[in-house]
This record gives structure tokens, sequence and C-alpha cells, in this order.
């Protein structure tokens, strides 16, 4: 069954086709990269389907919501899905512990007026931040950490949400091997636990290793999809990339 | 003795201010500069309710309130498609009209001449007239100003704010209306103004729009930028700090009119240094 | 009656629009609303009435050092201020209070020397000629004309010369310009002398036409923001469009309603905008 779903999309800036009608079908559960060269749209399909730009036409249906027409970024998480961001985008001037707790607590302006923090929020928030071993580091402010940390807080982020779509957009771009490792595992637990993930990389021996279903984007179309090995093998992918 | 009650009444009464503008641009992050115009109509609020309506200080200053908080939502509501910059040029807008309103509707504020009161003020029975009473009431204002700006500090509200200040887009991704949260805020930070604004007209018992106009938004400013930005103590801090300094520069012996202008100078060469080399304030945890 | 309001929009328009002309002029190398511009201006106007009414020095020769004045201060406060902030990366919200600082700073100096008094800068009669059932002056005249020019040449200088080239290309991208080779701390001090001089222009005619105010710093220039919110922030034609629709609306509003509520009616027309068509008018 599908998680997402995406029909004819279509966006444009200042006359190019960033998006040129695309057509997407994401089943649940299973982890599907997103390839293609720089410019092939990765980044601005990320960004429309989570509500921080808007699209023209198409429709996207996130599991079994409505189809979604311009809804904002609120409601889109609201639906179940959260994502990364490629240039980290943390509170940098928060703690490391409260880069999670705002992500824990009740949503509604009232109820986060009046909520007091229960033990499991903390046990939950302590949980996150073990697994990527940020505990110790809970108090830092945001911007302290190195830059593999951030990486590391931001998807701590998206586990603390317990989404059931999670976007990943190049979670292992500027890591140190060790880095790379742990957050390979990460993902492989996420998609253990029935998560559906989309993977925008460029590594293809990561993309070998981690996915499930390979799109390959050019153009803001879609060039091919497949499983990895045969999607990665074909002419037309290698000669997007080389041609570019 | 009186003099040094004088001067911590006007601690307090700043003190108040300050928390109230903190809590929009020191934890939220909203660039606002109009705090003067709630003040005012808080301010204004006591005055025609005593003098009109005979209503004494508690009822004043709740209706005051009231009519602040209704009025800050529409204001809100019209900021919230702003940011950065044009949000800075709205709020300065709309300070200037309202004391536009304040100088020339005059069948309601008597026009630039302003207004006296001359009712004692008394809340619950009690007589707070005298200096030492007034200081107590204005400390419990004070009190009660840290307390709910403590409050929501520690509130699972107010580490949302943090994350709006430092950025909107990216809570909006997971799942907060931002928009709602930044309105509560701007309402509670406008309802504080009234309040010290109502302390502001029982005491000194006269009311003009002068004293509300674009230089006293950037004087709050100044003193929650000197104090520390979403620092509670740094606001009170920068108040006690930013109320003496004109009295010290008075011993220093200038003609009134000058020491007035020269204030002002101190308080924008004030922000200018703050901005270059300490932009964090004095206690604060968060730049700009 | 109606030409009447068109003239008197023509006049203050031509104000509002010089404001808005040197405002988007800084804006644009430097992405920061400078609301230290207007007192830069009001102080060179002020230069102006000191030598040419206190002292009695030569009206033209005052015009001039009014100009010149206001420029070099609008360089200095650049020069020792807003470039030191760019060093160290300040954002924007910390440019836009240092420079709510130098207003303040910059008024009160200004109160002190010259008192609050209103102050007007020509002392003889105004020749009055009557055009279309309504009365313009001299003065208004060549304030209307001047501006016009000063547009013309502020054009000119951005289009064809190297200078303004450079301008354009800094108002582009500035890390693309460095990168390229130029000095963009000097075209940006350039830029704020321009943009100071055209301020200095604008308070000075304010200063022949109805007088100046210390308080004019702060309150004229958000009506030449508004200008250049409404014809679009940044954009040259724009502060044009801008102005004249903000005066026209004004003049024509407090025909209907009173003459104190000129400055509700801009910032009423300010906030339809930005609800409305928050881009301005004109495209970028």
């Amino acid at each position: 069954m599908s998680a997402l779903e995406i029909k004819n999309l279509s966006k444009r800036f200042a006359g190019v086709s960033a998006l040129d009608h695309l057509s997407l079908s994401v089943k649940g559960g299973r982890l599907t990269a997103i390839i293609g060269p720089n410019g092939s749209g990765k980044t601005t399909l990320i960004n429309v389907l989570t509500g921080l730009l808007p699209y023209e036409s198409g429709s996207i249906i996130i599991g079994q919501g409505e189809s979604q027409n311009k809804l904002q970024a609120v409601q889109i998480a609201q639906q179940g899905l959260t994502r990364t961001f490629q240039e980290v985008r943390l509170f940098n001037q928060m703690t490391v512990l409260d880069n999670i707790l705002v992500v824990l607590t009740k949503r509604p302006v009232q109820s986060a007026l009046f909520e007091t923090l229960k033990r499991e929020t903390q046990l939950k928030a302590e949980t996150i931040l073990k697994k990527v071993e940020l505990w110790e580091k809970r108090s830092e402010l945001a911007f302290n950490l190195s830059y593999g940390q951030r990486k590391l807080l931001e998807i701590a982020r998206v586990l603390a949400m317990s989404s059931s779509l999670v976007l990943l957009d190049e979670p292992f771009a500027g890591l140190f091997p060790q880095m790379v490792k742990k957050v390979s595992d990460i993902i492989k637990d996420m998609r253990a636990a029935g998560t559906t993930l989309i993977l925008i990389e460029h590594n293809m021996n990561l993309i070998r290793e981690l996915a499930d279903w390979v799109v390959v984007l050019d153009n803001g179309q879609i060039l091919a999809q497949g499983p990895a090995a045969d999607v990665l093998r074909r002419p037309e992918v290698i000669e997007a990339y080389l041609g570019d | 003795m009186f003099y040094l009650i004088h001067i911590a009444i006007f601690c307090a009464i700043y003190g108040i201010l300050a928390i109230s503008l903190n809590l929009v641009l020191g934890y939220t992050g909203l660039l606002s500069v109009t705090q003067a115009a709630f003040y005012g109509l808080g301010a204004y609020a006591t005055a025609i309710l005593s003098t009109r309506f005979n209503l004494g200080f508690g009822e004043s200053l709740l209706i005051g309130i009231a009519i602040v908080s209704v009025v800050s939502f529409l204001v809100g509501l019209v900021l919230s498609k702003l940011a950065g910059d044009y949000y800075a040029v709205a709020t300065l807008g709309f300070n200037v009209i309202i004391v536009a309103v304040m100088l020339n509707w005059s069948a309601l504020t008597n026009g630039p001449l302003g207004i006296a009161i001359f009712s004692k003020t008394t809340l619950f029975g009690l007589d707070f007239s005298s200096q030492p009473a007034f200081l107590a009431l204005a400390l419990f204002l004070l009190f009660l100003a840290y307390g709910i700006g403590y409050y929501l500090k520690k509130s699972s509200f107010g580490r949302v704010l943090k994350a709006i200040r430092e950025d909107e887009k990216a809570i909006q991704v997971f799942g907060y209306n931002t928009t709602k949260y930044k309105l509560v805020i701007f309402v509670i930070g406008a309802a504080l103004a009234a309040a010290a604004g109502s302390l502001f007209a029982a005491y000194i018992s006269y009311v003009d729009p002068s004293s509300f106009a674009t230089n006293e938004s950037i004087f709050i400013l100044s003193v929650i930028i000197l104090g520390g930005l979403a620092n509670l103590e740094g606001s009170i801090l920068g108040a006690i700090f930013l109320v003496l300094l004109p009295e010290l520069l008075r011993f220093v012996g200038f003609p009134e009119a000058v020491a007035a202008e020269l204030r002002q100078a101190v308080y924008g060469l004030l922000l200018v240094i703050l901005m270059l080399y300490r932009p964090q304030g004095l206690l604060g945890e968060y730049k700009l | 009656m109606f030409s009447q309001i068109i003239i008197n929009s023509l006049i203050s328009g031509a104000i509002y629009a010089l404001l808005a002309l040197g405002f988007n002029l800084i804006y644009n190398s430097t992405k920061f609303f400078n609301l230290s511009h207007g007192t830069v201006g009001v102080a060179g106007g002020y230069v102006v009435y000191g030598l040419a009414q206190l002292w009695g020095w030569n009206f033209y020769l005052s015009l001039l050092i009014g100009l010149l004045s206001a420029g070099a201060l609008g360089w200095f406060l650049n020069y020792f201020v807003f470039s030191a902030l760019r060093r160290q990366k300040a954002s924007n919200m910390t440019m836009l209070v240092a420079s709510l600082g130098l207003f303040t700073i910059l008024q009160a100096l200004i109160t002190i020397i010259f008192s609050s008094q209103f102050q007007i800068l020509n002392q003889s009669l105004p020749q009055i000629y009557s055009l279309a059932n309504a009365s313009i002056t001299q003065i208004q005249i060549i304030i209307i004309l001047v501006t016009l020019l000063v547009a013309g040449a502020l054009l000119l200088l951005l289009k064809k010369t190297l200078f303004g080239k450079m301008v354009r290309a800094l108002s582009d991208d500035e890390g693309v310009a460095k990168i390229v080779g130029l000095n963009t701390e000097k075209i940006i001090g350039w830029v704020f002398f321009i943009g100071s001089a055209i301020a200095g222009l604008a308070f000075i005619f304010q200063g022949l036409d109805s007088g100046l105010e210390p308080s004019l710093g702060l309150g004229l220039l958000l009506k030449g923001v508004i200008a250049a919110i409404i014809g679009g922030v940044g954009n040259v034609y724009g502060s044009f469009v801008g102005a004249f629709l903000l005066a026209f609306v004004e003049n024509f509003g407090i025909w209907k309603i009173a003459a104190e509520w000129k400055d509700a009616i801009a910032f009423a027309l300010l906030v339809i905008f930005l609800l409305f068509r928050p881009q301005g008018l004109m495209k970028r």
C-alpha cells in the first residue's frame, strides 16, 4: 500500500520547470532513495512535500489523508510526515535537550501553555539522545556542536517525532566514516521498525546498501525507477550523471 | 528618602515594561517597537476611567488590560504576516497611529493637554496613595510580571517560542502553528505593558501623549538589550540601570531641557555600543 | 479643489520620493532598513538653517554645504557603525536596532543645538502662481522639478556609469561582487554618501516649503519607507510610484476626514499593502 502518492506535480521557478508533471508512488515500510544530478529537482521535491514551497499543479496524498492541495507545513507534519534538512536547521541558541523536547510536547497553544513535562517524555528524550550518543551534551547549545553531531541531532529530532513517513535530505553529507556508519545503523533501525523512509543521497554505495527502491530524477521528471542494483546499471542513468 | 522611593517605583514600572517586551522580542524574536503604545493605552484607560467614570484603580487596571488585549490581538493579526524589518516598521507605524489618536481624539483624551487624575489609588479598600504603599503595590505587580514571565519561559509554550525565534519555518515543519503562538505572546506582552501604564498613571496622576511616543518604545528596547535578551533578571537590571542613569546625569548639572535630550543621546549611544560590542547585553543568553 | 489636492500631492510626493530613493539605494546595497537615514537628512537641513538663517551666509553656498554635510554624515555613520557591524556578520535586526540608536543620538543632538521649535529655511514671502484653479508657490515648482532632475540623474548614474554598474552588481549579489574584485566597502561608502545627500535635499525642501523640526527625522522617513514598501522595496521606479500614491491618498484622505489624521491614513495604507501586496506595486 502506498504511504505517499504524488500525481502530476509541477513546480516552476522563474520560468524553469523544477518539477515537471511528476508522478510517484512510495510504498510503505521500505526505504526509497531519490537520486539524480544536481538541479534535477530532488530538494525542490522534498521542500514541496513538506510544505516549504508552494506548487502550481498536481496532488499529493500522504497515507490515508486527503489530497494535499496547498497544505501548510504545519498540517503536513500533523499528517505524519517529518524531515531532516540538508543545510541542518537546528534551534541553535537552544540546548541539545531542548531541541528534542520541543518536538515531544503538545502542539496546540492552550495545551503547551499548561503542560507539565511528564516523566515519560523526559525518558523518551533521554533514550533518543543516548541512541545518537548526545546525552552527555544535552546542556550544550546546539550551535556549539561539531558538524557531525549537528547532523546526528537532526536525526534525533526526527526520531523523536515518531512519524510514519520520514524524509532524509542528504543525511550523510560531510560526515566521517564512523559517523556514516552510525547514521546508517539508525536508518536501518528505523526501517526495521516499519517507518517509510525517503532518502536523498549521492553516495551510490550507501544507496545500494540501504535502499529497497531507487527513483532517478532528471530535469524535474522521473528518468527511471526500480531496485537499486537494477537502476544503477542502466545506461540512461549513467548518462544523466556523467553528462551533467 | 522619598526621592529613593520615587526612583524605585520607576524601576518597578520599567521592570514590568522590560519583561513585557522581553517576552516578545527576547524569547520569541519579534522586533516589536511599539510597547509604549500599549503602555500609553493602559495609562489612558486608568486616567479616563477614574476621571470620567469614577472607577477605582483595580477596575481601571483590569479594564485597561482587557481593552489592550483586544487591540493587541487585532494588531498582532496584522503583524503575523510580517517578519524582520517589515515587522519593526509596521510596529513603529502602529505606535505613531496610537499617539496620533491620543493627540487628536480630544473629546476622549483631551488631546495634547492630557488628563489629570485626582482620585486616590485604592485597591480592595486599601489606600495606596502614600509613596511607600504605592511602592509596595508596584513591586507586587512587578513580582507578578516576573512570575508570569518565569512560568512562561519554563513551560513547553516558552520552549516553542524560542524555537520560533531560532527558525520559525523549521518549527512549523514539526507541526506547530507559529502564528497562534506569536499572537498569544504578543497579547500577553501588551497586557503587561498596559498594567505598567495603569501604574504610571496612578502614580504620576497625569497622562499626556508625549510620554508614549516612539522614543519611549526605543527606550524600552534599549533597556532589554542592555539587560540582556531572553533574561528576566536582566530586564529588571536593565531597568534599574537606565532609570538611575539620568539621575546621575542630573547631578552633573545640565539645565533640565538639555539634560532630557542628553539622556536620549546616551540611550541611543548605549544601543549602538551594545550592538557593536555586546549584543547579548549584560545577562543575556541570546543575540539578535 | 481637486487640482489643489493633485498639486499638494505632487509636492509632498516629491519629498517622499527623494526619501524613498535614498532609502532604497542604501537598502539595495546593504539589505537592511536604515532608520537613521532620515535624521541624517534633517541634519543637513539644519546645517542650511544654521548657515543661511543664523549666520547669514549665502543661501546657495549653505545649500551646497548642507547637502555635503548630510552625505558626509551618512558616510561616517556607515564607516564607524554599519560597516563594523557587517564585518561581524551582524543580523539585519542588529543593524536596524543600531540605526535606531543612531537616530536617537542625532535627534537629541539636533534638539540640543537647535531646540525642538519649528524652523523655516526661507524668510522671504513665497511667490505664488495660479495653476488650474489651484495655487502653487515658486519653491514648490522648484521642488518638483529638481526632484525629477535628481531622479533622472540617479537613474543615469546607475544605468550608464561604471560606478552604477558596480552598485548594481553589489545589489544583486554581494558575495559575487567581492569575488569579482569589487571593493564593496568603498562602494557602499559612496552609496551612503549619495543616498544621505539626497535625504538632505529632501529635508532642505521640506524646510523651505513648510519647515523643519527634529522629530521629522523619523516621522518623514517613515513616510518615505511606506512609499518604498508600496512601490516595492529596492525598486527605484517604485519609489516614485509609491511616493505619489501615498501623497495622493493622504491629501485626498484629509480632504474627506480631518488634517490631524494624515499620519494614521498613511499607516493604514501601509497596513493594507503589507497585508495584501507586501512585495509592492512594481516587480523587482
